[in-house]
C-alpha cells in the first residue's frame, strides 16, 4: 500500500547537486593525496621495497586504473556487486560472473558528512560509508548494482536501510550462536536467499559448472594469500603496512590477476629469506593488531605509527576482517556436486569466521584461538589491540582477550581512537611507550 | 659520566645533569610560546651553576609531550619509559608510578630495574590533571598555591557531580553561590580529580610502592584526596617535578653505556 511515508527517501537529507559536487571533489582530492603519501610512507620504511609491490600500489588507487577497468567491463555489461563485510560469499558472486567488491569506508573526511544523519556514537565506519555515499564518493559503491550487507553488528543492520536509499540492498543475518544445531542449516538457508538475489541482479544462473569454477578460483587466490602469511612468520621479509595492502586490495581487484601478483611477490620475498635480505632488522619488536576493521586509505594511521616509531615496530599478523582474515579459510568440497559445493561456501563463511557478533559460553572461543595461534607462530611480542569509538562489540570483548593475554604473558595495549587525523600525536606518544616496553623485554 | 635529560612538558621544561647516575644539577623554566627556547634557557642555566659545557656530557635524552621541540637531544624516550625509570630511581620499591602533570595523568607499573612493564593514560580529559586546579581555583578567587591548605582544613567535600573541567566550574559557581565553604568546595575539586586518577591507576593494576611524581606531586590537597580514594599511602620523591627529566637522564646513562 503506498502511503505518504514511501515517498522520497527515508534517511538522507537533501543536498543541492552543487554542495554534493563540491564536497566530492574536495574530499576525493584529499584522498588521493593520502594515498600518494601513505605510499610514499611506506616506500621510506622499507628502503629495498621490491618492485613487485608496485602493482599493488596502483590497485590501491581507488580513482585510478582499476576504476576504470570495472566500468569498462560493466559498460560490456557486467554486473557489480558490492559487499560490507566478509560474510559476503565472493563464490557466489563470481560464479554469477559478477565483480565482487568491498565498500566499507575507510574516509575520515566523509564520516564526517555521516554525523548529519546519526549521532557521533555511531561507529565511524558505518558514519563514513554513508557519508561517501552522500556525495558519491566511493567509486565502487557507486559503481555496484545492488549491495550485500551482513546484519552483524547495530550499525550494519541500520547501514541497510540507510544505503537502500540508494541501492538495493541484499541483507543477510549471521546466526549470532556459531556451535548450535540449527546454526549452520540457518545460515545455509540465508545463503540459498543470497543466491537467488544474485542471481536475480546478475540474471545469470548460478550453475554447479560455474560454482564449481569460482571456489577454484578463490582456492588459488587463499594458496597465495596463505604463502604470503606464511612468510611472515620467520624473520621480517615484508613490512606489515605492504602485506595488508597486499591483503585489502583483494577486495576490489580481478581475483586471478591477483593471484599471480600475489605469487610473483612471493617468489621475490623467498628470494630474499634465502639471502636473508630483511625488511627491517630482525630483531624489532613483533607487533599483532586486533580489532576493529582497518580500512585504507585513512586508517592507515596505527600501522603507519607503529611501523614509523621510534623504536619501531613490525606488523608480523593481525586478527582483522581487513588483513589477514580476508582469504585465509579455502572453501573445502569433498564430492564437487551443486549442495556440498554449496554447504561448504556455507560452512566457510560461518564457522571460520571470528567476528565478535558472535557469542558462546567459553567467550567467542574461535578468535581466541585465533589470536593465540598466531602469537605463536609468528612470534609475537605484543598485541594492539584497536577499536574505533562506537565500535561495542570489539570494545567489550577486549576485557575477555586481555585476560587470555595476560595469562600467556603477552603485553596488550588497548588504543581506542576516532576517524580523525587530530589525535595522531597523542596516539603517537603511546604507541612508542608500547613499542619501548616490547623493546625493553626483548632485550632482557 | 655525565648525563642530561630534558623534559619537554606542556607547561613547564624540565632539565637535568646527572654525574655517575646522581643528580648534581636541575633547572625549570616556564614554556610560554616558544618552548625550544625556554628549553635551551633551562639547559644553560643548569650547565652554568654546575660549571659544565654541553661538550663534556656524553648523550643527551629527550622527553615529554613536546619532545619534538626540544633544542638537541642524541636520543628520546617516551614519557611513561622516563617515569618508570625515575620512579625506580628515587624508590627502588616502586612498583606503580603516577604522573599528574599539567595537562595529562598516567601511570606505569615497572619491575625493580625500572624496566616499563604496562601503563594507562588519560590523555583526553583535562579533569584529570593540573589544568584542572588551576581553572577550579580561578573560580574560587583563590592562588593556585592555597588550594591545597584551603582543602585541608575542610571535613567534608561539597558535593560536585561533574567531572569534566567545563562543567565543574558552573558546579563551582553554583555552590559559591549556595554560600558553601570554600574549604569544602577546594576538598571537592580535589576528590573528584583523584577519583578520576585512581580509576585510570586501578585500570593497571595498584602494586605497592605507589609513587607519585609531576607537577601536581607538589599539592598536598591533591595528595590527600588521592591517598583516601586509592585507600594507600603513596611515596613522593623531593624532586618529583623533575621525574621526567631525571628519567630520561638515567636512561641516556644506559644509552651512552651501550655506545648508542
Amino acid at each position: 500500500m503506498a502511503s505518504d511515508i514511501e515517498a522520497g527517501s527515508k534517511y538522507i537529507p537533501e543536498m543541492s547537486k552543487k554542495e554534493i559536487e563540491e564536497l566530492r571533489s574536495s574530499i576525493r582530492a584529499a584522498s588521493i593525496k593520502v594515498i600518494k603519501e601513505n605510499t610514499e610512507r611506506m616506500k621510506k620504511t622499507w628502503p629495498n621495497r621490491p618492485e613487485t609491490m608496485e602493482y599493488f600500489d596502483e590497485i590501491s588507487n581507488f580513482f585510478g586504473q582499476r576504476e576504470k577497468e570495472i566500468r569498462e567491463q560493466k559498460e560490456a555489461g557486467k554486473k557489480v556487486i558490492g559487499y560490507s563485510c566478509m560474510f559476503a560469499p565472493v563464490e557466489l558472486i563470481l560464479a554469477a560472473d559478477a565483480i565482487p567488491v568491498r565498500i566499507g569506508s575507510g574516509w575520515y573526511d566523509a564520516a564526517k558528512l555521516g554525523d548529519r544523519i546519526m549521532p557521533v556514537e555511531v561507529c565511524p565506519v558505518i558514519r563514513s560509508t554513508v557519508g561517501a555515499k552522500m556525495v558519491n564518493l566511493s567509486p565502487y559503491l557507486e559503481l555496484s548494482d545492488a549491495i550485500i550487507n551482513p546484519l552483524t553488528c547495530d550499525g550494519r543492520t541500520k547501514l541497510s536501510e540507510i544505503l537502500s536509499d540508494y541501492k538495493p540492498i541484499l541483507p543477510m543475518c549471521p546466526p549470532r550462536v556459531k556451535d548450535d544445531p540449527q546454526s549452520l542449516s540457518l545460515w545455509t538457508e540465508e545463503m540459498q536467499v543470497i543466491k537467488k538475489k544474485i542471481e536475480e541482479v546478475t540474471e545469470r544462473k548460478i550453475n554447479r559448472k560455474r560454482l564449481r569454477s569460482s571456489i577454484k578460483v578463490m582456492q588459488r587466490a587463499t594458496k597465495a594469500f596463505r604463502r604470503l602469511q606464511d612468510l611472515r612468520k620467520g624473520p621480517p621479509v615484508i613490512m606489515g603496512r605492504d602485506a595488508m595492502l597486499v591483503n585489502q586490495t583483494s577486495m576490489w581487484d580481478d581475483i586471478g590477476r591477483w593471484t599471480e601478483k600475489t605469487e610473483a611477490l612471493c617468489d621475490e620475498l623467498e628470494r630474499r629469506v634465502n639471502e636473508k635480505k630483511w625488511a627491517c632488522p630482525p630483531d624489532t619488536p613483533r607487533v599483532m593488531v586486533t580489532g576493529t576493521p582497518m580500512m585504507w586509505p585513512d586508517s592507515w594511521k596505527v600501522p603507519n605509527l607503529i611501523e614509523e616509531s621510534t623504536p619501531q615496530g613490525v606488523m608480523v599478523a593481525d586478527e582483522l576482517c581487513s588483513g589477514d582474515r580476508i582469504l585465509y579459510d579455502p572453501v573445502g568440497v569433498d564430492e564437487w556436486t551443486m549442495s556440498d559445493m554449496f554447504n561448504a561456501v556455507s560452512e566457510r563463511y560461518l564457522m571460520a569466521s571470528t567476528c565478535p557478533c558472535f557469542t558462546s559460553e567459553h567467550g567467542n572461543e574461535d578468535r581466541i584461538n585465533w589470536l593465540m595461534d598466531r602469537i605463536k607462530e609468528n612470534k609475537v611480542d605484543g598485541v594492539i589491540y584497536y577499536v574505533v569509538r562506537g565500535c561495542i562489540l570489539y570494545a567489550m570483548e577486549y576485557a575477555r582477550v586481555k585476560r587470555v593475554l595476560d595469562r600467556m604473558g603477552l603485553p596488550v595495549y588497548y588504543l581506542d581512537t576516532e576517524y580523525t587525523r587530530e589525535d595522531v600525536g597523542q596516539m603517537k606518544t603511546r604507541v612508542e611507550a608500547f613499542l619501548e616496553m616490547l623493546e625493553a623485554r626483548i632485550d632482557i | 659520566m655525565l648525563t642530561a635529560g630534558i623534559d619537554m612538558g606542556t607547561q613547564r621544561v624540565k632539565v637535568a645533569i646527572l654525574k655517575d647516575n646522581q643528580i648534581i644539577s636541575r633547572s625549570q623554566n616556564f614554556c610560554g610560546f616558544e618552548p625550544t627556547k625556554a628549553a635551551e634557557q633551562a639547559f644553560e642555566e643548569a650547565m652554568k651553576s654546575v660549571q659544565l659545557s654541553r661538550d663534556q656530557l656524553q648523550h643527551v635524552t629527550a622527553t615529554g609531550a613536546g619532545v619534538n621541540m626540544a633544542p638537541f637531544s642524541d636520543s628520546t624516550i617516551s614519557m611513561m619509559g622516563a617515569d618508570a625509570r625515575a620512579g625506580a630511581y628515587f624508590f627502588p620499591s616502586a612498583r606503580t608510578i603516577i604522573d599528574v602533570g599539567a595537562e595529562d595523568a598516567r601511570a606505569v607499573s615497572c619491575d625493580e630495574n625500572g624496566t616499563m612493564l604496562d601503563f594507562v593514560v588519560n590523555a583526553r580529559c583535562a579533569a584529570g590533571a593540573g589544568t584542572f586546579i588551576e581553572a577550579m581555583a580561578r573560580a574560587l578567587e583563590v592562588e593556585l598555591e592555597e588550594m591545597g591548605t584551603l582543602s585541608l582544613k575542610a571535613d567534608r567535600a561539597s558535593p560536585i557531580n561533574a567531572s569534566c573541567v567545563i562543567f565543574a566550574e558552573s558546579d563551582v559557581v553554583s555552590l559559591i553561590h549556595r554560600e558553601e565553604p570554600k574549604p569544602e568546595i577546594a576538598r571537592a575539586i580535589f576528590d573528584a580529580m583523584a577519583e578520576r586518577v585512581s580509576s585510570m591507576v586501578r585500570r593497571l593494576g595498584v602494586k605497592p610502592d605507589v609513587i607519585l611524581v609531576g607537577g601536581v606531586a607538589k599539592d598536598a590537597g591533591f595528595v590527600s584526596s588521592l591517598k583516601r580514594t586509592l585507600g594507600m599511602d603513596i611515596l613522593i620523591p623531593e624532586e618529583s617535578l623533575f621525574a621526567g627529566a631525571v628519567g630520561a637522564a638515567l636512561i641516556a646513562a644506559k644509552r651512552a653505556g651501550k655506545g648508542r
